[in-house]
């Protein structure tokens, strides 16, 4: 399945070529989960990769839909 | 280890040693101990006996990195509570190289005379007539000050908004370019401050007198290790340096919390128009710079000096707080005229987040339509000259909610919320209801716990906990002097070994990880009794209204802890 990936904070640094405005697309197993998807876009954990989905954080073992608009962005304390 | 204490009615400086019952504080800790011990909770606000304490943290002027930041308490004229608002800048630096514990400015010069407060290298200090500064805005204010007094020095300041005593008025400080963009912006301190008649404080930073720290050694090795943890961690050493706090834009929209169009929506239409990512771009193509030291001994430089189309300078720093206030909560969303009303408030002297509100909150009585930025400029410009819209807006809020008769305020004892909504973020809803400072994400964001995933925003459980956790944390952090954006560094154990070390080796002593919390409880405990004192209780711990009725889109939820669990919230 594929889902449309936005990266945020410095995240987007990590792969070449990346354009904000547009994100990517990415190819994963149908059925992965949200730590699945982080494993294949090798973004640890002690990066702070935090994932959502319409609205809300979804845990690691959160589902991905097939077409799911995917926000990735770096996990955040306050401002 | 002394007290300048400064009666603005004879015009006398004295030089005290510090008093035994406030060894070892600074910071929050010790404004707000010594404003529980020493100002009468009843009295009035803007009255003679009120007092003005400008406290740097018992770690400000140390080689530790990012321990800049200067405490400021008062009575709040806009709350009514005790109140802390502390700002970066230099200036608690400069404290701490003279060995200044506290500035500490009682009752209040005859009215119309308005006066600076100098103290030079030496520690010398006095008052010098400052009638010639008369509705000066603080970036003129600023550059004359020092020119008069030297580059090196830090000005803390006030602008017509202070000198008319409106209570969103804040007290400007300034960053490490002499610019007086910092702000201890909270509960309207720069109305206590002009009320006192004082316009500016000018502190030499070549101080050579600073307190001794009782194991140098062992302090430099901690300081080493703590800059260390600050750099190593993904937040404080590679987010918040390329993009600042604006970073939050895009988590806390993707999150649904960030209140928009007066805290009717939970995600801004367009968003990534003023996203920290889009900031970033747009600096860095007009030349400005995208990550900026804005404090004296910071690492991280999360500070960026927003240009103009031309490349000309507007403002330092552009941050989240002020990118929501002016723009989320307004439906502005383009950054030239967010980063306009944000010079304009630093000039005229306001809190950027409580007159951002007002804005929204007039614009949604009606008086104006959203996302007009023009009129919004027009609305915080009558601010500076003083008309009598602009003294309704320039008190906030609430004031502006009232003139309005809006049913849609969102304040909590007075003062406008910050950028997470209470709904979509049900942590800050505690804190926001139960802080002694009233409605105040720095005394307890709870944003990290979701970011973590340790807890559910949407739901009732665990939030008073959290909050609870984050408000002693922040109590504690804000006796030290170091920022807020650097101390999540101590989430790691190497930061928090380090920084404890640092402590230990500054005054002598075996603290244990325990003893940082408890310095918070007890800091909690002193505010909450003046609060009482001055006549609030449970009842004030409460949202507005419309929290608990509207839903926010797009999870439609309200507010859903109880009065009960938010009573149980200082449960200590």
């Amino acid at each position: 399945m594929k889902v449309r990936v936005k990266l945020f904070g410095i995240l987007g640094q990590r792969f070449p070529g990346y354009h904000h405005e547009q994100g990517m697309e990415v190819e994963i197993p149908d059925g992965a989960r949200v730590k699945d998807l982080l494993a294949h876009l090798e973004i640890l954990k002690s990066f702070g990769g935090v994932v959502a989905v319409e609205g809300k954080l979804l845990a690691e073992d959160a589902r991905l839909e097939n077409g799911a608009e995917v926000n990735i962005f770096q996990s955040v304390f306050g401002g | 280890m002394k007290f300048l204490k400064v009666d603005m009615s004879t015009k006398s400086v004295n030089v005290e040693d510090v008093p035994q019952e406030y060894m070892g504080l600074g910071g929050r800790g010790l404004t707000s101990i010594m404003i529980n011990a020493e100002v009468p909770a009843t009295c009035d606000p803007l009255g003679p006996e009120n007092k003005l304490i400008v406290a740097p943290g018992v770690l400000s002027g140390t080689s530790l990195v990012n321990t800049s930041r200067v405490s400021i308490g008062a009575k709040s004229p806009l709350t009514g509570t005790i109140k802390e608002s502390n700002a970066g800048g230099t200036v608690a630096a400069a404290l701490g190289h003279l060995g200044i514990t506290a500035i500490i400015f009682e009752n209040q010069a005859p009215d119309g005379e308005l006066y600076i407060f100098r103290i030079d290298e030496n520690g010398d200090a006095s008052l010098i007539t400052a009638q010639e500064y008369k509705g000066m805005g603080t970036y003129a204010l600023s550059e004359k000050l020092l020119e008069t007094y030297g580059e090196k020095s830090s000005v803390l300041c006030i602008g017509p908004a202070g000198e008319q005593k409106l209570t969103a008025a804040s007290i400007q400080t300034t960053d490490v370019d002499g610019r007086p963009c910092r702000a201890a912006g909270r509960g309207g301190l720069g109305a206590v401050m002009g009320s006192k008649g004082l316009k500016a404080i000018v502190v030499d930073q070549r101080g050579k007198s600073a307190d001794a720290i009782a194991d140098p050694e062992a302090f430099k090795e901690a300081a080493k290790a703590f800059a260390k943890a600050v750099k190593e961690h993904p937040f404080t050493g590679q987010m918040l340096p390329a993009l600042g706090t604006a970073g939050m834009v895009a988590p806390v929209n993707s999150m649904g919390a960030f209140p928009t169009l007066n805290a009717t929506q939970g995600v801004m239409e367009g968003w990534e128009k003023i996203s920290g990512e889009a900031l970033a771009k747009v600096i860095q193509e007009r030349g400005g710079n995208p990550s900026h030291m804005g404090c004296a001994q910071c690492i991280v430089h999360c500070s960026n000096e927003f240009v103009d189309k031309a490349g000309k300078y507007v403002t330092s720093s552009l941050e989240y707080e002020t990118i929501w206030s002016m723009g989320g909560m307004t439906g502005i969303d383009d950054f030239d005229t967010i980063a306009q009303l944000d010079r304009l408030c630093d000039d005229i002297g306001v809190d950027t987040m409580d007159t951002g509100v007002a804005v929204a909150v007039a614009m949604d009585a009606g008086y104006k339509n959203f996302g007009d930025g023009e009129a919004a400029i027009e609305m915080v410009e009558e601010i500076g000259k003083g008309t009598e819209f602009g003294k309704i807006l320039g008190n906030g809020a609430a004031a502006i909610g009232k003139h309005f008769n809006h049913k849609r305020v969102p304040v909590v004892k007075g003062q406008a919320i910050a950028a997470y909504d209470p709904r979509a973020m049900q942590g800050n809803a505690v804190t926001y209801a139960t802080s002694p400072m009233g409605a105040d994400h720095t005394a307890g964001n709870v944003v990290g716990e979701y970011m973590s995933r340790a807890l559910d925003p949407l739901k009732p459980e665990g939030q008073v906990e959290a909050s609870r956790n984050t408000q002693i944390a922040m109590a504690s952090v804000d006796c030290t002097g170091l920022c807020l954006l650097a101390s999540f560094a101590l989430t790691t154990p190497e930061g928090a070994e380090a920084f404890l070390k640092a402590m230990n080796a500054k005054f002598g002593t075996q603290m244990g990880p325990d003893d940082i919390p408890a310095l918070g409880i007890r800091v909690l405990k002193e505010e909450l009794d003046f609060n009482r004192r001055a006549g609030f209780t449970a009842a004030d711990d409460r949202l507005p209204q419309f929290f608990y009725e509207e839903a926010l889109p797009p999870h439609n939820k309200v507010v859903l802890i109880s009065d009960e669990e938010m009573d149980s919230t200082f449960d200590f």
